[in-house]
This record gives C-alpha cells, sequence and structure tokens, in this order.
C-alpha cells in the first residue's frame, strides 16, 4: 500500500497544476511509467476543470481530492466537491473524427477520463459528502 | 503553497530574408504547461498572428509536456479560423505526453503535424507556393 493522503483547493484554475501534481506523485509511488502518470494528471485535471466551470459554475468552493493505492497495481483517486450535481449521461459523447467540419469540443473533459482510467464514477448529493468522483487505474490497465 | 502552472511563448516569423513572394510565416513556439490556467497565454500569441495576413501559422509544441482539453480546444478553434482563409495551424515536434493525448482524441488525423520545425517550414512554404 502507498500512504493514503488528503489535499484540499480552492476551486480555481490556477489549482489545477498542484492537484494534477499531488496525484502524479502518488501515481510515481504506485509504480506508473512517466506516459501513465500523464494520464493520471490529465484525469484529475478535467474533472477538477469540469467541477470549478460546471459544478461552482465561477463561484468560489473546495475541491478535496484523496488517493490511496498499492504499489504496483493500483491507484484510487476520490475527488469531491459541494457544487452543483450534473448529469454524465447528459453530456455529448465525444466522437474522435478526421474532419474538421465534424470535430467537436463537447464532451472532451469526460472523453479524456474514460479514455485514460480504468473506472470512472459519478456520485452526486452524496449524504454528508457532496458530489463524489472515484476514478480508479491499474498498472497493468489501459 | 500555490504552485502556479507557467506556458512560455515565442513569437518569430519564418521565410528566407528578402522574400517578398508571401507573407511571413508566423512562428509560435511554446513551452510549459498547457492547461485551462494558461491557455489563454497561448490563444492570445495565435490571435496576434490571426490578426496577421498570414495564412498559414506554425506552432512549435516540442518544449510543451502537457495539454489539457482547454488546449485542444483553441487549436480546433485556431485552425478552423485558418481554414476559412484556406490556410492551415501547423504543429510540430509534439512531445510524448502531447502525441498521446493527440491520439486519444483522434486529433493527430485532424491536424498537420511536422516532425521538425524545418519540416513545418517546408509544409508551409507549400501553401504559399500553392
Amino acid at each position: 500500500m502507498i500512504p493514503r493522503r488528503r489535499m484540499v483547493a480552492p476551486a480555481r484554475h490556477d489549482q489545477l497544476a498542484r492537484l494534477a501534481s499531488f496525484a502524479a506523485a502518488a501515481a510515481a509511488e504506485v509504480g506508473f511509467d512517466d506516459l501513465q502518470i500523464n494520464r493520471i494528471e490529465l484525469a484529475v485535471d478535467e474533472a477538477c476543470s469540469n467541477i470549478i466551470d460546471h459544478a461552482y459554475d465561477g463561484q468560489s468552493g473546495e475541491i478535496a481530492i484523496e488517493i490511496s493505492g498499492e504499489r504496483n497495481h493500483h491507484v484510487l483517486i476520490i475527488i469531491i466537491d459541494q457544487g452543483k450535481p450534473f448529469d454524465p449521461d447528459s453530456v455529448q459523447e465525444y466522437v474522435p473524427t478526421a474532419s474538421l467540419d465534424d470535430a467537436k469540443v463537447g464532451g472532451l473533459g469526460l472523453h479524456l477520463m474514460r479514455q485514460t482510467m480504468d473506472q470512472v464514477c459519478f456520485e452526486f448529493g452524496v449524504p454528508g459528502v457532496g458530489n463524489r468522483l472515484t476514478m480508479q487505474k491499474f498498472v497493468r490497465g489501459r | 503553497m500555490t504552485m502556479p502552472a507557467t506556458l512560455v511563448v515565442r513569437e518569430s516569423t519564418a521565410g528566407e530574408a528578402g522574400d517578398s513572394s508571401s507573407a511571413p510565416v508566423p512562428v509560435i513556439q511554446a513551452s510549459g504547461r498547457l492547461d485551462a490556467s494558461t491557455v489563454s497565454i497561448l490563444e492570445h500569441a495565435l490571435m496576434r498572428a490571426l490578426h496577421t495576413a498570414a495564412k498559414v501559422v506554425i506552432l512549435d509544441l516540442s518544449e510543451v509536456t502537457y495539454i489539457s482539453s482547454s488546449g485542444l480546444r483553441v487549436l480546433l478553434t485556431c485552425r478552423r479560423q485558418l481554414r476559412d482563409r484556406r490556410g492551415d495551424l501547423i504543429l510540430c515536434a509534439l512531445s510524448q505526453n502531447v502525441r498521446d493525448v493527440f491520439d486519444m482524441v483522434g486529433f493527430s488525423a485532424l491536424f498537420g503535424i511536422a516532425e521538425s520545425l524545418d519540416q513545418a517550414r517546408q509544409m508551409a512554404a507549400g501553401y504559399a507556393s500553392g
């Protein structure tokens, strides 16, 4: 196991690198390679960007990130906010295309989270918690 | 403690001295981390390039170590604007991390990507002569 860790940051874009780096350090301890660490950073960045832009929608708030894991096996990342809930199924699915006319940017962040992590689970309005996003990635996963 | 992300852009033009056959090609070299907190720096540089008569803009990403969807959106918007003037946004020298993200979202098939700045200049010259 790696030591469980927790960080709370203001929900602002200037905190994204800090939040992503926090996850990257834990991922390195688990034993992910550099490319996979970048993917984990990206998933955390996209998740937190969505929270800042949509859940808090310009209002002040906090993002809490909790990370645990097992060496050479997996990392588990839980991100909690107190903003507005959203329905992930309502987000237009991003479909990669080679056509500049057809390319859309909607759903890009969610697409990247699902591409980079093995499991992505949203829960909203959890009593005593708030909105909770759980993401897991295995060392031998995608 | 806040650890701010940083992105630095350098702006220049490509083209042989004395070559007056076409507008100079703006070359933007970015380095650092391209996320929601820094994307406006690149966006402003691209806007300055778009305000010239240039049909083609070269963006050197060799020193960009990280890109999120915020950066991807700006690149797509810029390429569309240049396409509307029958030009292009030519990207060059993607790092492994950036290439990985491009592959995940299909941008590798959507953009003209040069392996080096020299190759990007050659591609841009093709637009000038074409």
